[in-house]
Order: C-alpha cells, then sequence, then structure tokens
C-alpha cells in the first residue's frame, strides 16, 4: 500500500458546503464515509489552503436524505403498508457538524467544500486545543505548565491526553475550577481529587497547599490510604504521566469535629463507624472568645435588611474584642446568652442602638445555634484536646492537605468552618494574619476545595447577600492575586452565584438535566454540545478551559486513595 | 475555481469576430423542449395506435397477477440508466439578412450499478457540451470557422440544428430555438444510447432505461434492457378478441382495470407493419390506485427488445413484471412530480447525472460574450 493510499484509506469524509448550509470561517460539515463511525467531541482535521490543517470539534452529527419529507418516507413504504427492506435504500448521508477550532498556518478562510477530512492525531488535537502553546511556553520559561486534566477518546480508538494550564488554574492569567453535575455519579469529588493530585504530582508538590472539606460521609478521610483502581485505570494514570498513589500519609492532617460525646468515646463527630480506626487527626472546636470574630457567619441564612443583627454582632465583637468593662465577664456562650448586657433576669436588653426586641431575636437564634440544635462543636471553652481551624490553618505548609470535618455538621456550623477556613486563609494571605512558625514560609498557593458551594454561594434568595457570600466572593475575584485557588463543586450551576461560578476559569460539567440546562448559566456551552450533558457516563466530563476554543469531552481514572464508606 | 466555460471563449470570439451577435437580454436563458417530450415521441415512433394482438404465450388474459420478486429474493436489474440536458439560449448571430439562435447544451447521462446490499455507485458518465447553430442560416466561411476553433476545445461538439433528428423528424419542430433543444435531447438520447452499449453487464445483469425505446433499440443484440416509460402515448386503442368476446378498450379502460401487482398482457409495437413486435410493450401497476388522482398514475408502460419478432414467454414478462413491482420503494415523491411512475434508481440516476452539470447560475455568470476588437 502506498504512502497515498494509506491517507486516502484514513479519509473519514469530506466538506461539503452547498446553498443552504454554507461554510464558513466558525463552521463546516462534512459527510461520512460509509462505514466510518464519528460521534460529538471527535477532533477532526480537514485539508486547507497552503497544505494547511483545520481542526474542529464534531459538535452534532445529522443524517440526510432525500426524501422532501416524511409523507415520503410514509408513501415508499407501499403508503405506510410495507415494513420490508425497500428493494434501494433510500439514498442519505451522515453529515457531521462541525466548529471550527484552530488552523495551523492561522488561515481561518472557511473549509472549501470537498476538503478531505481526517480524524486529528494527538499532535493534531494538540494544535486544535491551544495544548501546543503550553509546551512551546514550557520550552520557552524551563516551567512546568502542563497538568494532565484528563483523557481525550475519539471514536477511532486515538487516546489524546488533556492538559490544562498552570497559569490558567492557579494563575496568575486566571484561576478557579468549577466542576458542576448531578449527585449519584462520584464524579464531581472525583474528578477535583484527581485534578489536585494531577497539580501536586506535575507543577508543585512542595509550592501548593491544599484544604479539603470533608460533606459527605468519610468520603475523604481516606486520601492518605491506597485504594482500589482497575487495570485500565491504572494505564490511564500510566498514560498521562502521573503516579496512581494515595497522598502521603505524613503530609495529610486530618481537622475532625468536637462532638456531644467526644468527651466521653474519645472519638470525634465524624461518619467514620465505631470500631473503624480514625486516621490521626485533630479535634476542632468553638468557644466564644475564639468565634466572636466570626459571629457574623452564624448568621449568614438569615434575613437582615436593615443590618440590625450585623449591628448587634458588631457591637459585640468590639465589646469582647476590646476587653470593654461590660463585656469583659461574658467567657462562654451561656454567659453571652444569659447575662448582662445582653440579658437582665431574663429578659432581652437594649444595647446601643439596638432595640430589645431585635436583640431578643439574636438570642433566639444563636441559642439554637449554639446550645439546642449544635452538633457539639459549640463547647464552653477549649481544652487540650481541641484544637481551632485558625490555629492549624497558621501552621500551613506546602506540599501539604487539610481536610476539615463538616460533614456531621448542621448548615449554620458548616457556614462557619467554611466562612473560618476562608477568613484565615485570606487573612494570611493578605498579611493580616502570621503563620505560627515565623520561620515558615507561606506556600505559594493554597488551594481550597469545598462541594456543595451553593450553600455558601447562593445565586438567590436571603443568603444573596451574607457575610459568607462576601467571604466566597473575596476569594473569587481577589483571591487569585494572592494565590488563593478556589475548587468548588455543586449540583447545579445555576444555583450558585455568577460572580463566583464566572470568575472560574475552568468549568467542568457532569451530566446534567435539561431543565437546569436551560438556565442561563449554560450559554457559553454550544447548543448542541449542551444536550451531549444529558447523557454523559460516570467517569466523562465536558472540560471548558480559557485555552480551550471549545469544550471537550474527556475521561479520568478514580482517585488512587480509598474512598470511604460511600463509594463502598 | 477558474471560470469552467473559458475553453468556449474562442469559439464565442469567432462568432463576434466574423459576424453581428444580439447577446440574450441579460444573461444565457434556458430552453426547454416541450415538457412531454416523451409522450410525444412514443406517439410518432410507435406506429399505428390500433392494437390487435396478444404477443406473448402462453397467456391469453388481459391481467396477470405478478408475484413481487425483492432484491433479497433475486436480484434481476442491477443497473439503471438516464439522461439529462440543459439548454440555454445566449444570443442570435446575424449575418445580412440571415440569422441563427445560439445555445450551449450540457447533455449527458449517468448509469447506476445496484450492488447486493442494495447500495448504488455509479456505473459511468458520460457528458458533453454542445454549440447549437443552425448551419443552414450561416456562411460555410463562418461555419468553417466554428468547426476549426470547436475542434481546438475538448468536449465541446458544434451541433447543425437545421438537420433532423429522431426528435426533430417525429416531431417536426420549425421554429429555430425550440429544434435548438429538441436537438440537444436527441444528443442526450444519443449519448444514453452510447452509455448503454459501453456498459459491461452479464446476461444475468438486466439493465432499465428511463423511457421508451424509441425506434433505436430495434436490433439490440447486446446484453438485456427494458425500458420504463412514465410518460406514454394515450391515443392507443386495443381491440381484442374475436366474435362474441371481441372487444375494444381505450388506454384509459384498459388501465383503469389494472389493479396493483398486475400487469397487462403484451402488446407488439408497430402493428400491421413488417418490424411489428420487434419491440413489445405492456403495462405494471405499480402503485396502488387509492392516493392516487388518475387512472394512469402508478402504472409504467415497459418495452421490451423482441429482434425474433416471436410472442414474448409469459413466464418471462412475469418475472420482469414481479420484479418491478418490487422496485416501488422508495420514491421521490416531494422530489419529482412523476413520482408514482419513477423508479427510484432511475432517478437517482438523474441525480447523479444532473449533479455533473455545472448549475444554471455558473453557467449564466460564466458564459459572457468576448468584446469585439475594433
Amino acid at each position: 500500500m502506498t504512502d497515498r493510499e494509506r491517507l486516502e484509506n484514513r479519509v473519514i469524509g469530506r466538506a461539503s458546503a452547498t446553498e443552504r448550509d454554507p461554510n464558513s470561517a466558525d463552521r463546516f460539515a462534512f459527510w461520512i464515509r460509509p462505514g466510518e463511525k464519528v460521534n460529538p467531541f471527535d477532533i477532526v482535521a480537514a485539508e486547507h489552503f497552503d497544505g494547511s490543517w483545520t481542526y474542529g470539534l464534531v459538535t452534532n452529527i445529522r443524517h440526510v436524505t432525500d426524501a422532501a419529507n416524511h409523507l415520503a418516507n410514509f408513501i415508499s413504504n407501499d403508503f405506510g403498508e410495507s415494513v420490508d427492506e425497500p428493494n434501494t435504500p433510500r439514498q442519505g448521508t451522515n453529515v457531521a457538524e462541525v466548529t471550527v477550532l484552530d488552523n495551523d498556518q492561522d488561515i481561518f478562510m472557511p473549509v472549501q467544500s470537498e476538503a478531505r477530512v481526517y480524524f486529528a492525531d494527538e499532535h493534531g488535537v494538540h494544535v486544535a486545543l491551544g495544548i501546543d502553546t503550553m509546551k512551546e511556553k514550557e520550552e520557552r520559561t524551563g516551567m512546568k505548565i502542563r497538568v494532565p486534566a484528563g483523557i481525550i477518546r475519539m471514536s477511532n480508538g486515538t487516546e489524546v491526553v488533556a492538559y490544562l494550564d498552570v497559569e490558567y488554574v492557579l494563575g496568575p492569567e486566571a484561576a478557579h475550577v468549577n466542576v458542576s453535575g448531578i449527585s449519584g455519579l462520584a464524579t464531581k469529588t472525583s474528578y477535583v481529587m484527581f485534578l489536585i493530585q494531577s497539580i501536586l504530582q506535575t507543577v508543585g508538590d512542595s509550592s501548593i497547599a491544599t484544604i479539603l472539606l470533608n460533606v459527605k460521609y468519610d468520603d475523604l478521610l481516606h486520601i492518605h490510604e491506597p485504594g482500589t483502581l482497575s487495570e485500565e485505570e491504572r494505564r490511564m494514570y500510566e498514560r498521562m504521566g502521573l503516579r496512581p498513589d494515595p497522598f502521603p500519609e505524613d503530609r495529610v492532617h486530618y481537622l475532625l469535629p468536637w462532638g456531644k460525646h467526644t468527651q466521653v468515646t474519645s472519638r470525634p463527630n465524624v461518619f467514620i463507624p465505631e470500631g473503624e480506626p480514625i486516621p490521626p487527626h485533630k479535634v476542632y472546636a468553638y468557644d466564644l472568645r475564639s468565634t466572636v470574630d466570626k459571629l457574623d457567619l452564624l448568621f449568614s441564612h438569615v434575613p437582615d435588611p436593615w443590618d440590625t443583627l450585623s449591628a448587634l454582632i458588631g457591637e459585640i465583637t468590639n465589646g469582647i474584642q476590646n476587653n470593654e468593662p461590660k463585656w469583659r465577664h461574658i467567657r462562654t456562650w451561656g454567659d453571652l446568652l444569659s447575662q448582662e448586657p445582653l440579658v437582665k433576669q431574663g429578659v432581652p436588653q437594649k444595647v446601643g442602638n439596638v432595640a430589645a426586641s431585635s436583640v431578643g431575636r439574636f438570642l433566639r437564634i444563636l441559642r439554637r445555634v449554639v446550645e439546642t440544635r449544635q452538633s457539639g462543636i459549640f463547647v464552653p471553652n477549649l481544652s487540650t484536646q481541641m484544637t481551632t481551624i485558625t490555629r492549624e490553618l497558621s501552621y500551613i505548609r506546602g506540599g501539604h492537605v487539610y481536610v476539615v470535618d463538616i460533614a456531621r455538621l448542621t448548615d449554620e456550623e458548616q457556614t462557619l468552618v467554611f466562612g473560618d477556613i476562608l477568613r484565615t486563609i485570606y487573612g494570611l494571605y493578605s498579611g493580616e494574619l502570621l503563620l505560627e512558625d515565623e520561620e515558615a514560609e507561606l506556600p505559594e498557593k493554597a488551594i481550597i476545595f469545598v462541594d456543595e458551594l451553593n450553600k455558601y454561594a447562593p445565586a438567590r434568595g436571603e443568603a444573596s447577600r451574607s457575610p459568607i457570600l462576601e467571604q466566597v466572593l473575596d476569594i473569587s475575584e481577589r483571591g487569585r492575586s494572592f494565590g488563593i485557588v478556589l475548587f468548588s463543586a455543586q449540583q447545579f450551576l445555576s444555583a450558585v452565584h455568577p460572580r463566583v461560578t464566572g470568575n472560574a476559569a475552568t468549568k467542568v460539567l457532569g451530566r446534567t438535566d435539561s431543565v437546569e440546562l436551560s438556565d442561563s448559566a449554560y450559554r457559553f456551552l454550544d447548543p448542541d454540545i449542551k444536550m451531549h450533558l444529558t447523557r454523559l457516563e460516570k467517569g466523562e466530563l465536558i472540560l471548558s478551559h480559557p485555552i480551550y476554543r471549545q469544550p471537550v469531552k474527556i475521561h479520568f481514572p478514580r482517585p488512587p486513595f480509598r474512598q470511604g464508606r460511600a463509594r463502598a | 475555481m477558474p471560470n469552467p466555460f473559458q475553453p468556449l471563449q474562442q469559439t464565442l470570439r469567432t462568432l463576434v469576430e466574423n459576424a453581428v451577435i444580439l447577446p440574450a437580454t441579460g444573461q444565457a436563458m434556458e430552453d426547454q423542449a416541450i415538457p412531454d417530450l416523451e409522450e410525444v415521441y412514443d406517439q410518432r415512433t410507435g406506429g399505428a395506435g390500433q392494437v390487435q394482438s396478444i404477443f406473448e404465450a402462453p397467456n391469453r388474459r388481459l391481467y396477470r397477477k405478478v408475484e413481487p420478486i425483492p432484491r433479497s429474493k433475486q436480484h434481476v436489474f442491477r443497473y439503471f440508466l438516464d439522461g439529462s440536458v440543459r439548454t440555454y439560449f445566449i444570443g442570435t448571430v446575424i449575418e445580412h439578412d440571415r440569422s441563427s439562435p445560439v445555445q450551449i447544451a450540457q447533455v449527458g447521462a449517468a448509469a447506476v450499478r445496484r450492488e447486493d446490499n442494495g447500495r448504488l455507485r455509479i456505473a459511468k458518465v458520460r457528458r458533453k457540451l454542445l454549440l447549437l447553430l443552425d448551419k443552414s442560416n450561416l456562411s460555410d466561411m463562418l461555419w468553417n470557422s466554428l468547426e476549426r476553433t470547436v475542434s481546438l476545445t475538448t468536449g465541446l461538439e458544434l451541433v447543425d440544428t437545421s438537420k433532423n433528428d429522431g426528435y426533430l423528424e417525429a416531431i417536426r419542430v420549425e421554429e429555430h430555438r425550440s429544434r435548438g433543444a429538441h436537438k440537444a435531447n436527441w444528443k442526450m438520447r444519443e449519448v444514453e444510447i452510447a452509455l448503454a452499449c459501453e456498459l459491461s453487464r452479464t446476461a444475468e445483469e438486466w439493465l432499465v432505461l428511463d423511457g421508451g425505446l424509441g425506434n433505436e433499440y430495434v436490433d439490440w443484440e447486446g446484453q438485456p434492457l427494458i425500458g420504463v416509460a412514465k410518460s406514454f402515448r394515450r391515443d392507443v386503442q386495443f381491440h381484442l378478441g374475436t366474435g362474441p368476446r371481441a372487444q375494444t378498450l381505450t388506454l384509459y379502460a384498459l388501465l383503469a382495470s389494472l389493479e396493483v401487482g398486475h400487469r397487462t398482457c403484451v402488446f407488439p409495437r408497430w402493428p400491421g407493419e413488417s418490424r411489428e413486435g420487434k419491440v413489445v410493450f405492456w403495462y405494471v401497476r405499480i402503485r396502488p390506485q387509492r392516493g392516487l388522482d388518475y387512472p394512469l398514475m402508478g402504472v409504467v408502460k415497459v418495452e421490451m427488445p423482441n429482434p425474433s419478432q416471436k410472442p414474448v414467454d409469459s413466464e418471462l414478462v412475469d418475472w420482469i413484471s414481479g420484479a418491478l413491482v418490487a422496485e416501488r420503494a422508495v420514491t421521490p415523491y416531494g422530489k419529482d412530480s412523476r413520482w408514482h411512475a419513477h423508479l427510484y434508481p432511475i432517478y437517482i440516476a438523474e441525480t447523479v447525472i444532473k449533479s455533473h452539470f455545472y448549475s444554471p447560475q455558473v453557467l449564466k455568470a460564466a458564459i459572457r460574450w468576448p468584446e469585439r476588437r475594433e
């Protein structure tokens, strides 16, 4: 077989431009050779002027016949009475619609009709997506830029590693990663964990600190223990040049919440069943003195249209922090709820300009949160067995992973912990707080991962203007410049504040239902691609990255650590 | 893309340099032969319209039910052939008191082959470009100059519209431009016949031609073929039987009682002539009348060469008719007004040849009269 014949054998079709459906600089169509299989998200290469190649992403495939209408097909079958195979099947072809990604010589004239079309090879896919420029940047700067983010699988069996540009994931060009998709497919958290490992293994195992919030069962409470991977998953790790190892045990720090029974059982309030060992950990709790500057976070879900509550919280915070005489004797939550200056003989008192009725409201809510419905993390005083999030994060080190478990906490408690983390990290990186160890250096980057972001940064509702949202927005909009990166996930992109998702340069989408897709949050997607989101399988995601001209479909392996009871 | 009609420019220049040209208003204008040319040609070449004999044996019945023979059972028809023509008037050439229309025609034919799985592929395509002028109204000098320049251009043929041919003789067209259009149609028929001869096929691989066989297949000795006509003469009368059972039927009466999946008996062409029965014909209803407007719709006329002039074997006719009935699916409904009698592979052959033509837009834009050099 000659080279020419070999090349022609690889032709999967030819470009087709018609009167009604012309090709343009952005899109072209090609008919698919009989016997060839092409699917949406395949990347194809079309011959173009001056020997150049135009690369494109298949967004849809239509079957076209010469039947003028459906009636023609009905009549063709003996007016609907014949179901036998016709003597001559109707002429038809499959036509792929392609969105142009790039031309390797920057020729953006429309692909000409009859141009031969092939599946792109690995080099072609990298050119098409702009990944080749990352390699050039690596060679130019001598820095590691490319982060494996999954594998693109095409219909002809070609597998290509999809890389992210770390400067668009961790800054300085852009930052933040957001993952959406319906729950139950074990995809979102798995992907974020895979990506974090990929980042740590490729661009910085000593310069990046990671803080993970465990929100479900014990999902992330065994990340130092090896998990079971299939041969295929191991092969995928190898293909991407990654090691399928769990996080190193000596670099993982578990921060688990104090519970109501911890005093008796010595077990923190976690989802690990009794009898099963709990990994080495520290237990965190909140007493009044260490929480007073975060009181506002406990009221994030409470409507406060006239800022009455925030005024009162300001009074309390200032009073206690400045050790003002009338607040000096307030040491515990109980003191605050039952003693002056807020309460006198069981009756709420006016404080500053805040009316007694508003103080009463404050007390009712606070009592519910820190006494009657609390999980146990609110304690009168911190014992030596307890620590605080702020304190632990003040020892933050590059290459280390901090897992903060909030799975069994109430909504208010979860908000407090997440807000505490954000404030502490923001304080450290903005210089308001100092590291405990004067000798130590702050890691270059800090990645914070939180699931169910919609709880903290909702798109609408009362909490859409709350202290926690302000905190998340601060990180989203200004964190990049400090080196703080937010990796977040939620079921519905539409449920998250648009300023938060808008600032996430890399968006990852899992299976999503069609009602959700009708929201304007998804308008960055081509309409054809949107519909594919409804039928993604487990382990498949759509990846949108600033370097890529269009989102691509990727496959990824499960993370190589034990994924806890939820996965058992 | 370069101008595909550039080679024609030299010939047009010859006309411009040697005569006065009145260009067509605007650009080239399409000329068409009368729409039912097929029907008229059938009428004029089919001999007397009084048929008195049944030309098959042993069947003597007027109608016969046939069993459809789908491809999966026996693949009878392998090749399908059709031609097409597009004629354009581009101006008038004037020499003193004589004038002739100047017409350009794209003519061609395509044959498709059907594979075992039913898919069609192009077997052969032939096409040519014609320059049509009335030689009787031009000087020899101009004509000779044209012949010289045309001979230098590959794929271009100079055609004299004053000469009669099969269509012009049969239809007796006088008007000059109309003669040009009919001439181009005849040229298309010539291409079709040439293509039918060129196809390399076995005795088991039947060819289906679009339309009647006319006079051109009288002595056909090649591999088997039939002509399937959608339009056919309607003035035929059938005087069948003798004695008290004798009956006379018009074509309408004959076909009104023809049920779907049935054929008529076989009749000879040119009844009463020495060549009677050299081509035989019969009708097959491939679609039920239900859903159709008119009794003649859904019926095809089948013509078959019969050089021996002996009555045709009824079983052979049943077999051919059965295979034709099985061709009724699928149809070009919505694409062709004659869909009810159109065989889909023929429609595809027509589509193939038309797709090989330059579009009217290209032709109109590309053909321009050169400036006369002073």
